[in-house]
């Protein structure tokens, strides 16, 4: 089976990859581009280990070909924090001690930030709400919830995610 | 995932191309949230794959509560739950698109998706029935038009043909003094599927019932509806007394089996207290 | 920003809560888990698992297989002589000789250039299976003429109870005549049973059934293996102990200990479901074959299938009291249900149920049965969930039946320092009863009347409280303490940092040597470097590992100060350690600095020798630690769905090293109690074949069900652990199951004694009042 050309927008950068058909997203992020932050926990979309932003929107990556993200925009964990800067949501999450074996994070964090892009004064049903499709087994998510709620007062300071608090 | 070919239409027509003479080996990809799930635990084995990403015409969305509304195929449980006119206009619809999986789920599963999986459980397809949608099928021969109530005819199966494609969907405009709701029973709050699930939709002329339409999900091979519990509502005040009369005779449409979610004792219960639930929200709508 | 705190003069780590400095490489995706790694050549692992929990092989052939582009292996159990005909223990059987035990049990390997083509290859390998009638019930499969899981004479595997610290003084029994699938008994008995309950106003009998539970830790088994041309296999694996995987996998491959590295790798959750080998002997031997590294990353499937999960426990409970609140009796049935090979720690469960309350007569009889299913390893504190369940269970109705505060009667009876538990052992100190009168005081219980009251019309609303906790754990261990040329200090354990513990161990050995904690590193070594340690589990790390680190940093600290102490030309008694230097007390000019006494051991013909601590300790004495949780509920009765209003944990630490961290045990553990209380179970059908394979149907709580989990720290100092600290890891998942179980009795009036409480089992009850 021939590898197509996937040409897409990835954390930010013009980038080309040669992937097989019947890969997914998760997948090629993985082991053809070097990204191993999103995780995969379960492979079916119930865990959520796998999210990043695609287009903007938060998706599971394991339920998505990685060709149907051609000519698209992709953002992963590893394009959350540009520059080197922690994000006031990433600051939080490290101030707080929120992550343990760290394996759900990468998804928490990719939940969280979509959260906060469209909703700056969030309350906590609405971050419940908003990390239910990422599972956790360590935490018992109560540090997360202030962390995000934490970053979130930051947000509405200093006006976005991207943006060192 | 076994490997498979992939062919990526950027029209309906490519698409139809695409499916023109094949069977089951083909299948059409869209949010990818049951085929792929399907594919990775060898439920399913395809050898060509035909994704609908690339196709815009599957993603329309018109029209408004007096003209009735189009909706692609394509377009997302997200968007069903956020678009403001159809969360106004069609509550029972959105409401089941807003309960579907988690937010990753969501921003990938399409409406078309849902209905073509054809679970019994699917949540998109009871607010279809009760609003007396058509689905909008183009094949070989052209397009035709199918009520969603004869849409489906067993556990994953559909009156679809192998070389068909589900286009949109027309949901007519409910007229004045209308209300619907959807609600579903799961154990958690998220990434759950429906143990049973209810959508009610109603219309009121001078307080009496003029339509009523109950749909259900889970109790029966495919959704069913409760025509009994309707004709009961029909021409009737909606009191308690009514709404717990057809809720009794919902539960007789209700043929449920037993199985790890949910015993036929369990789903006979809910069927009751969600038909009495969604009865009670929908005139509350319908009186707003 | 920084994310490491300054320290006090007088405390130089110990009782601060300072965030553990992987952080930063956590948030933005750095760690890499075994699943990240991607060596050249790296061939990709699948296994064939049996589809029948009891068959005999006929026949298989994988010719098909191997002839499939892109497979680069394929093995069966002939390809592998050394396996033994009959396994002692689940990491033995690495794929079926001839019969396979349980549904999922691998009965051939593949390594493939891609994962979809290993896949492929699976579907191409022919077995033909003589299926037999399964041993699936374990109340079934306890009885004469039931299907045997393993053959006549089997020996119980005790690793497990060594692993959780066992409990001495339990009788083993002999197993009744024909029950074949009986692999451990045991009995603890005190007083006269029979005329306890015949002298009893109000007996209460009750059978408590909790299916088994997958840990559910979101990183699936993974690991990659390669050997090098020397005949040096090298492990990276995820695992909660790489001595304990080193050891297991010398065993099954029948090569020698030191001819294995395993490097523990940043571990993706383990909870007891990876103290064991698993994966790690077929990936080696497919390295082996194919000389290229090899890896096997488990799906969550497969997982769910064929994991290690917790045993399934029914417990038959029977107690007597008097009207007046006095205990008179106590005869309790545990059924362990193992799996196809043994391991369980039959032990704490029957200690448990006789020990928390002062029962003057008791009998207790406990069995260990094997099915035809995935045999188990551990969750965190194995069986303690489920026996409290039972007990806390009882002690609540029993309350109720007589009208006497459930709270009074649980603290008039629990058992203190020095009484005897169930297996005569005196009980060490603990703050089972302090806990409990600390919860008894949170504002949610004091105003639980309101709380019912206030329920909204069509539903109903109640409060529930539970002790319980864990014996701690015991393992001997290592640790070394060096000092640097720059003054500052290098820590070696062989621990595999799980919960955190790592910055514990840096809080301990700052504050015993006299160090700034931003001083300290810590490293966890592999099995070629590290001094020897158990395994991350049985809340024990901080309290055996901890005190080696302590000992070691004490062994460091003086063997500074002797240096110090000659240069100085002063005693040893009159130094200090301040602000990194050694100086004499009240003189603080006449001083000499950590570094140089650093680089003084490391100079070409120095005298001085390296600073270099070392502590090799083993311990005798566990470290009780106590949990009590609340939960204030709302029920809507019509459809049995709970919610949760109000969580809280009050747990004994004995000294919280790191507050912070353990605040997140807590919370952790009460989450997957309350997961056990109210979701999570295995299920499977008459054949032996699980039936929610998947993470939609194994029902871990998210987010959105859950509210703030409150924690209240009480530190009663241990005896023996570092600072009087104890285990914190296991407490927090004991008392849920009861506490729910108790909540929703107080708020719709019934009483459910199977796990987990789901909203059927609610509301059907409730329908049947």
């Amino acid at each position: 089976m021939a590898k197509q050309v996937l040409s897409f927008t990835l954390n930010g950068e013009r980038v080309e990859a040669l992937v097989q058909p019947y890969v997914t997203l998760l997948d090629a992020l993985r082991e053809d581009l070097g990204l191993t932050g999103p995780k995969e926990g379960c492979g079916t979309g119930d865990c959520g280990a796998c999210s990043v932003h695609l287009d903007g929107k938060l998706v599971a990556s394991c339920l998505v070909l990685a060709m149907q993200a051609r000519g698209r925009s992709v953002t992963t964990i590893e394009g959350l924090a540009r520059g080197g800067t922690l994000t006031p949501l990433q600051d939080s999450f490290v101030r707080r001690g929120v992550a343990q074996c760290g394996f759900c994070i990468p998804g928490v964090l990719m939940a969280a930030a979509a959260l906060l892009a469209e909703n700056d004064k969030p309350s906590e049903e609405d971050i419940r709400y908003a990390i239910a499709g990422n599972l956790c087994r360590c935490t018992g998510y109560t540090k997360m919830i202030e962390a995000i709620s934490e970053a979130a007062g930051s947000v509405g300071r200093s006006g976005g995610v991207g943006v060192k608090g | 995932m076994r490997r498979f070919e992939l062919v990526t239409p950027v029209s309906l027509d490519e698409c139809l191309r695409a499916l023109k003479g094949r069977g089951p080996e083909v299948k059409v990809l869209a949010g990818g949230t049951d085929l792929i799930a399907q594919l990775k635990v060898g439920m399913l084995k395809v050898a060509i794959v035909v994704d609908l990403s690339g196709v815009a015409d599957l993603r329309v969305l018109d029209g408004d509560a007096q003209r009735g509304f189009r909706i692609g195929a394509g377009v997302t449980a997200r968007t069903l739950e956020r678009d403001r006119a159809l969360r106004a206009s069609l509550p029972a619809l959105s409401e089941s698109g807003a309960l579907v999986g988690s937010i990753q789920i969501r921003n990938l599963a399409t409406l078309g998706g849902n209905v073509c999986n054809a679970a019994p459980s699917a949540d998109m397809a009871p607010p279809l029935i009760a609003l007396d949608a058509e689905a909008v099928v183009a094949g070989p021969a052209g397009r035709r038009r199918v009520p969603m109530a004869s849409f489906f005819k067993g556990v994953r199966e559909t009156v679809l043909a192998p070389d068909e494609l589900l286009v949109e969907f027309v949901v007519p405009a409910t007229g004045p003094k209308s209300g619907g709701a959807y609600l579903r029973h799961t154990p958690r709050r998220e990434l759950d599927i429906a143990v049973v699930g209810v959508a009610s939709q109603i219309s009121l002329t001078d307080g009496i019932c003029r339509k009523a339409r109950i749909a259900l999900a889970a109790v029966a091979p495919t959704p069913v509806r409760a025509t009994a519990a309707e004709q009961a509502l029909e021409g009737q005040p909606l009191t308690p007394q009514t709404i717990t009369r057809a809720a009794d005779l919902a539960v007789d449409a209700a043929r449920p089996i037993s199985d790890q979610r949910g015993s036929a004792e369990y789903r006979r219960l809910l069927v009751r207290v969600l038909t009495r639930r969604t009865l009670t929200i929908a005139l509350e709508r319908a009186n707003a | 920003m920084s994310t490491v705190m300054k320290t006090t003069r007088d405390v130089k780590g110990v009782g601060l809560s300072i965030p553990r400095p992987d952080g930063p490489e956590k948030v933005t995706g750095k760690v890499q888990y075994v699943a990240d790694i991607q060596p050249k050549g790296l061939l990709h692992a699948k296994l064939l698992r049996s589809p029948h929990a009891h068959a005999r092989i006929k026949r298989i052939d994988t010719s098909r297989a191997k002839a499939l582009a892109g497979v680069r292996a394929v093995l069966t159990a002939a390809d592998m002589p050394y396996l033994k005909k009959k396994a002692p223990t689940r990491a033995h059987a690495v794929l079926a000789i001839d019969r396979v035990v349980f549904a999922g049990q691998p009965v051939a390997a593949v390594a493939a250039d891609e994962v979809a083509i290993a896949e492929e290859a699976l579907d191409l390998i022919d077995v033909e299976y003589e299926v037999l009638a399964a041993a699936v019930d374990p109340l079934e499969a306890m009885k004469p003429g039931a299907p045997p899981v393993a053959e006549a004479g089997t020996e119980a595997d005790t690793s497990e109870a060594q692993a959780h610290g066992s409990v001495s003084g339990v009788a083993a029994v002999a197993k009744p005549a024909k029950a074949v699938n009986i692999s451990q008994q045991a009995k603890l008995a005190r007083g006269d049973v029979a005329k306890g309950l015949a002298d009893s106003d109000v007996v209460i009998e009750k059978t408590y059934r909790i299916p088994m539970v997958h840990q559910g830790y979101l990183e699936p088994h993974a690991v990659l293996a390669q050997w090098d041309t020397t005949g040096q296999l090298t492990l990276w694996a995820s695992t909660q102990g790489s001595f304990n995987t080193r050891s297991e996998v010398a065993d099954v491959l029948e090569i020698p200990e030191n001819r294995i590295k395993v490097i523990p790798v940043e571990c993706g959750g383990g909870f007891g479901g990876k103290i064991r080998a698993l994966c790690e002997p077929v990936t080696a031997e497919l390295a082996r074959v194919t000389g290229r590294p090899v890896r096997y990353v488990m799906t969550r499937r497969e997982e769910l299938i064929a994991g290690m999960p917790a045993p399934q426990v029914i417990i038959k409970l029977k107690t007597g009291v008097k009207r007046d609140g006095t205990l008179m009796a106590l005869d309790g049935e545990i059924v362990i249900e193992s799996g196809a090979f043994s391991g369980a720690v039959l032990a704490v469960g029957a200690v448990f149920l006789a020990s928390l309350y002062r029962w003057p007569a008791f009998e207790v009889r406990g069995f260990e049965v094997l099915t035809h299913k995935p045999s188990i390893a551990a969750y965190r504190a194995p069986v303690a969930p489920h026996t409290i369940y039972a007990i806390d269970s009882h002690m609540d109705q029993i309350a109720d039946a007589i009208g006497q505060d459930p709270v009074a009667f649980r603290l008039r009876h629990v058992q203190r320092e020095g009484e005897a538990m169930a297996n005569n052992q005196p009980w060490a100190s603990n703050a089972a009863y302090e806990v409990l009168e600390r919860l008894a005081q949170h504002p949610s219980w004091k105003t639980r009347d309101e709380w019912k009251k206030s329920a909204p019309a069509g539903k109903l609303r109640g409060t529930g409280l539970s002790l319980g906790g864990w014996l701690g754990g015991l393992q001997p261990t290592g640790a070394t303490v060096r000092l640097n040329p720059d003054g500052s200090l290098s820590v070696l354990t062989g621990q595999v940092d799980i919960a955190g513990t790592n910055i514990a161990l840096a809080q301990i050995a700052a504050t015993a040597y006299g160090i700034d904690i931003d001083k300290v590193k810590i490293t966890t070594g592999d099995t070629d470097v590290a001094p020897m340690t158990g395994l991350s589990a049985g809340s024990k790390t901080v309290y055996t590992v901890g005190a080696a680190v302590l000992q070691a940093a004490q062994d460091a600290r003086q063997q500074t100060l002797e240096i110090a102490a000659k240069e100085l030309e002063a005693a040893v008694h009159d130094l200090e350690i301040e602000d990194g230097k050694v100086v004499v007390r009240g003189m603080p000019d006449k001083g000499v600095t950590l570094a140089s006494i650093g680089k003084k051991g490391n100079l070409y013909m120095s005298k001085v020798p390296p600073v270099l601590g070392v502590a090799n300790p083993a311990f005798t004495q566990q470290a009780p630690a106590f949990a009590g949780q609340l939960a204030r509920i709302e029920v809507d009765p019509d459809t049995g769905e709970v919610a949760l209003h109000e969580f809280v944990v009050v747990q004994d630490v004995g000294k919280a090293i790191n507050p912070l961290a353990c605040e997140g045990q807590m919370q952790g553990g009460a989450v997957q109690s309350l997961g056990i209380a109210l979701t999570e179970g295995l299920m499977y059908d008459d054949k032996g074949r699980l039936m929610n394979p998947s993470l939609l149907d194994y029902r871990k709580l998210t987010a959105a069900d859950l509210p703030n989990i409150e924690c209240i720290i009480v530190e009663k100092p241990s005896p023996a652990g570092p600072f009087g600290a104890r285990g914190v890891g296991e407490p927090p998942i004991v008392p849920a199951p009861a506490a729910i179980a108790n909540a929703i009795e107080d708020a719709a009036g019934v009483r459910l004694t199977q796990l987990p409480m789901t909203p059927e089992k609610i509301a059907l009850s409730i329908a049947r009042k």
